[in-house]
């Protein structure tokens, strides 16, 4: 039995017997290749359910629309192993019960997918663990290279001219699993951080503040890249920063749903060269 | 001729130690460069890499942070707390093309008067050399421009 069916018969059985009000999965894309969100709550929509290599998108965003677990019961999600990361995340700074959230995990490796066991989120750790000791490299990683070796000037440049594109629609924010405040700093006018037009001055800010916010928080999982309509590689600043707090506090995002928020805490320790 | 170039620098303090620190310098008549200005906080903790975008969105070529020493804190931690923050916002300034040069950070305690005004020295030298922060400035002209319709 393929993976897609045995997921889709356990989400019947769940959402039959009243283990979860609701399976948040992927459904049929407006094209082939494409994939969307689906929400079931009824054991006869299962079959809608579609599990292949095109579902990359990290639903773990959902788990946190407004009211959703507030009735205590379970939900049901489809998860990659950054998703599961996110909800580690999620449960670590207190916006979600892991033990709400019963996962569907799977892996994806070329067009192949796997199953990946287990049910809550810490039954996981061996699979976050061993992405940990693989040290993820960046999606591109030659341009990434090249962008460090940039001087200061020419950096700015590139980032100048990335920047530029945007147009401050913030689905980078909306589509992240992370940017889940109610308000954001860039939508606060009293005081006004952050210029709000897309002008380059705006644009820098908006994205300095959106990458800070997220370190050590992101889990590359691409969501916010492939939101992007001009197309500016967010992934390579969050993988640099992802990159920053694992060297620099061996700290590697969404190990455990008991895991201590790495700007929120410290050690007595963290060793700097910079501070006068 | 035009005017030989003055680095705006703005300074962002915690007051039980660099604005204490600062205090000393200045009743001991410790002279120092003139291009600072001095923002006083309660902690470092308190210094919200916020306060560094919008100094250089108004227009300061240089910016330093300076607090109480590591177990000196006047909280206990803010300062721990705001070292771990520097480390990560200096990457990302760093990767983001804002050169460290610009942003500097600092230790100094209430007693140290003297390293406060030689850390203002040096640090206003080293931006003078380096020169304005054209590249932002000129995003912030942009933002001047007036709109064409
Ligand atoms: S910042 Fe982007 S890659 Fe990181 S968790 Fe958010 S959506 Fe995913
Ligand atoms: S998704 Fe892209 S264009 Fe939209 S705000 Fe984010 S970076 Fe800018």
């Amino acid at each position: 039995m393929s993976i897609e069916e045995q997921y889709r018969t356990r989400a019947k059985e769940l959402l039959s017997g009243g283990a979860v009000k609701m399976v948040i999965g992927y459904g049929k894309g407006t094209t082939a290749s494409r994939r969307r969100p689906l929400f079931i709550s009824s054991p006869d929509d299962v079959e809608r359910l579609v599990l292949d290599d095109a579902c990359i998108t990290n639903l773990s965003g959902y788990l946190v629309s407004e009211g959703l677990l507030s009735d205590e019961k379970r939900v049901a999600v489809f998860l990659r192993p950054e998703g599961i990361r996110a909800v580690n995340i999620l449960a670590a700074e207190s916006q979600l019960d892991a033990e709400q959230i019963v996962i569907f995990g799977f892996d994806v490796s070329g067009t192949e997918v796997r199953a990946l066991k287990g049910i809550h989120v810490e039954e996981f750790s061996d699979v976050i663990g061993s992405i940990k000791e693989g040290a993820p490299e960046a999606s591109e990683e030659e341009l990434f290279e090249k962008i460090e070796k940039m001087s200061p000037q020419e950096r700015f440049s590139f980032w100048q001219e990335e920047f530029a594109k945007c147009i401050k629609c913030y689905a980078c924010r909306q589509a992240c699993p992370m940017c889940y405040c109610r308000r954001c700093i860039v939508d606060s006018n009293q005081p006004q951080w952050v210029n709000t037009s897309s002008h380059s001055l705006g644009n820098f800010e908006w994205n300095i503040v959106r990458a800070f916010h997220l370190s050590g928080r992101c889990v590359e999982c691409g969501n916010c890249d492939r939101a992007c309509p001009v197309n500016i590689p967010l992934r390579l600043i969050n993988h640099r920063m992802a990159e920053e707090v694992l060297g620099a506090f061996d700290h590697f995002a969404g190990m455990s749903k008991t895991q201590e928020p790495v700007l929120a805490s410290f050690k007595k320790d963290d060793s700097e060269t910079f501070i006068l | 001729m035009s005017e030989p170039f003055e680095p705006k620098i703005i300074a962002f303090v915690c007051t039980y130690c660099t604005y204490a620190g600062a205090d000393l310098a200045g009743t001991s008549r410790l002279k120092y460069a003139p291009n600072v200005r001095i923002i006083r906080l309660p902690c470092t903790g308190r210094i919200s890499p916020m306060f560094i975008l919008k100094a250089l969105q108004k227009g300061a070529d240089g910016v330093l942070i300076s607090g109480c020493h590591p177990g000196d804190c006047h909280f206990t931690h803010g300062n721990y707390h705001a070292r771990r923050r520097w480390m990560v916002f200096r990457a990302l300034l760093d990767f983001i093309g804002i050169p460290p040069e610009r942003v500097k950070y600092s230790w100094i305690s209430a007693a140290e008067g003297v390293k406060f005004a030689e850390f203002i020295n040096t640090v206003t030298e080293d931006i003078r050399k380096l020169g304005p922060f054209e590249q932002y400035s000129q995003l912030i002209e942009q933002t001047q421009a007036s709109a064409s319709l």
